[in-house]
């Protein structure tokens, strides 16, 4: 049984590495559309935006530019939606963003898009599949831009709930309603709460997933979750959010399940994306492309102990000649080089 | 005729290079003291105007109030009140920056050693191919700096 899913696996990877140069930028374009898609849907008060054209092409600027490009045609589409509906609150919108941006949202670093995918799975219903995978993967750090998402969506939020009171043109009346989205802002307790669950989340899955025990990436996923549960849980009963439970307890169970498929393929989705790169040097131009080699089972994962002092010894260690250490020699098989 | 010995050995450098190398190599023509005092220089100036910021919705948000009492506000008083606030998020920013990325710095430091170590044997290469030491200028300024 295991040995036919762990096949199926090796399949799998071989039919991505083998069509990677389609598959990625179809992955991208998909991710690309659902954002979009889901900001539409949520906010969407903007007509041209809304358009299929419009979406078909965000998107596929998306797809062929970084990832933080993405991030920004978001933030503008959204930040469009809200100026159609309420100028005011477009301006105290980006006004919020900047001042995100300028405290913590730079420190986000390659977890940048992480401010994006928290809104958008939250419009899902499966945000915690973010601190769970986090976890999995992130240290500690990672808790920034999950704070950001979460800002992001319940100030989307607010927003969206007092744009549709808008209409007066009254001076009074928006300074009314720019107080009063304030005021729900600053007194946001499902905010606050879902920050520090998730933060919880982060700390304790990377505490767990550090102790050599073996299936520590499950058991730390498993934990994860019941934290996710127990703590929104808590601060329910402790200030009351108005939180639906039965959701929250399905798309923590579903998170996990995703956080789970995730993990069984993240370390062989590390080592199998194909590389092109060329250099050149005094008789040649090189144009490579570098396939790592695939074990069709892949080796069980044992714990090793390192202790600090080899560590340190190691690093010391400048002159010596060690073998490759970025990758092993038989990790990559280098098919064409003229 | 190509050597298979190089090519991997540069294919390796060159996918570094792409990847998280490019960082680091970034990183590397900065002294260390340079670099931090850069990067906490930028930290105060995103601080201050997320500050900056700050304070105009404030006051957009009570500015019924200020601008009813604006005649006997005390003006020297908030002021006080709020550079005092400023600076102490100011402070503690700053070390928070400071420390954040001196490890960075370390950590970059440490990668790049490993990069360092392919070029040399790179250029063990090259010496054997042409029985003479190539002058790798580019590495010869990195691996001063490395060490120092």
């Amino acid at each position: 049984m295991i040995v036919t899913i762990l096949e199926l696996r090796a399949r799998f990877l071989q039919y991505l590495q083998k069509f990677q140069i389609i598959i990625e930028p179809l992955v991208k374009f998909i991710i690309a559309f659902a954002v979009f898609r889901s900001i539409n849907n949520a906010i969407g008060y903007e007509k041209h935006l809304m358009s299929l054209p419009a979406e078909l092409l965000l998107s596929l600027l998306g797809t062929f530019t970084p990832p933080v490009i993405l991030v920004l045609l978001a933030a503008l589409v959204a930040l469009a939606h809200v100026y159609i509906a309420s100028p005011i609150l477009a301006i105290l919108v980006a006004l919020i963003m900047v001042i995100l941006y300028c405290f913590i949202a730079r420190f986000s670093g390659k977890y940048g898009y992480v401010i994006l995918a928290i809104p958008i799975l939250f419009l899902l219903k499966i945000p915690y599949v973010v601190p769970l995978i986090l976890g999995l993967v992130a240290t500690p750090m990672a808790i920034i831009p999950t704070a950001c998402g979460v800002v992001v969506y319940r100030m989307f939020v607010v927003i969206s709930s007092a744009a549709k009171f808008e209409g007066s043109t009254q001076i009074e009346d928006i300074l009314a309603m720019y107080i009063d989205v304030i005021d729900r802002l600053v007194a946001d307790k499902q905010m606050i709460a879902t920050i520090a669950v998730f933060s919880v989340m982060i700390i304790v899955m990377y505490l767990v997933r550090k102790l050599s025990i073996e299936y520590v990436f499950e058991i730390s996923v498993a934990i994860g979750a019941i934290v996710c549960i127990l703590g929104f849980l808590v601060t329910d009963l402790v200030i009351h959010t108005e939180l639906n439970i039965t959701s929250m307890v399905f798309g923590t169970v579903g998170s996990m399940l995703i956080a789970l498929v995730f993990q069984f393929f993240r370390l062989a989705l590390d080592y199998t994306a194909v590389e092109r790169v060329q250099f050149e040097d005094d008789d040649y131009y090189y144009y490579v492309k570098a396939v790592p080699k695939m074990n069709l089972t892949m080796p069980e994962r044992s714990v090793k102990k390192f202790s600090t002092i080899r560590e340190t010894e190691f690093s010391q260690d400048d002159e010596e000649e060690t073998p490759d250490d970025m990758l092993s020699d038989d990790e990559n098989n280098i098919q064409g080089a003229d | 005729m190509l050597n298979n010995r190089k090519v991997r050995l540069m294919t390796r450098l060159a996918m570094y290079e792409q990847k998280e190398g490019k960082e680091d190599i970034r990183i590397s023509k900065y002294f260390r003291t340079d670099y931090v005092r850069l990067q906490v220089l930028k930290s105060i100036v995103a601080l201050t105007l997320g500050y900056m910021l700050i304070l105009l919705i404030l006051v957009i948000y009570h500015s019924e109030y200020l601008i009813r009492n604006a005649v006997v506000l005390d003006y020297k008083g908030m002021i006080m009140r709020y550079a005092g606030i400023y600076v102490i998020i100011l402070v503690v920013y700053c070390a928070l920056v400071m420390i954040g990325y001196m490890i960075k710095y370390r950590a970059s430091r440490k990668k790049l050693a490993k990069y360092f170590r392919m070029l040399r044997r790179l250029r063990s290469i090259y010496r054997e191919e042409d029985g003479e030491a190539v002058t790798g200028e580019e590495e010869a300024v990195y691996y001063d700096r490395n060490n120092t």
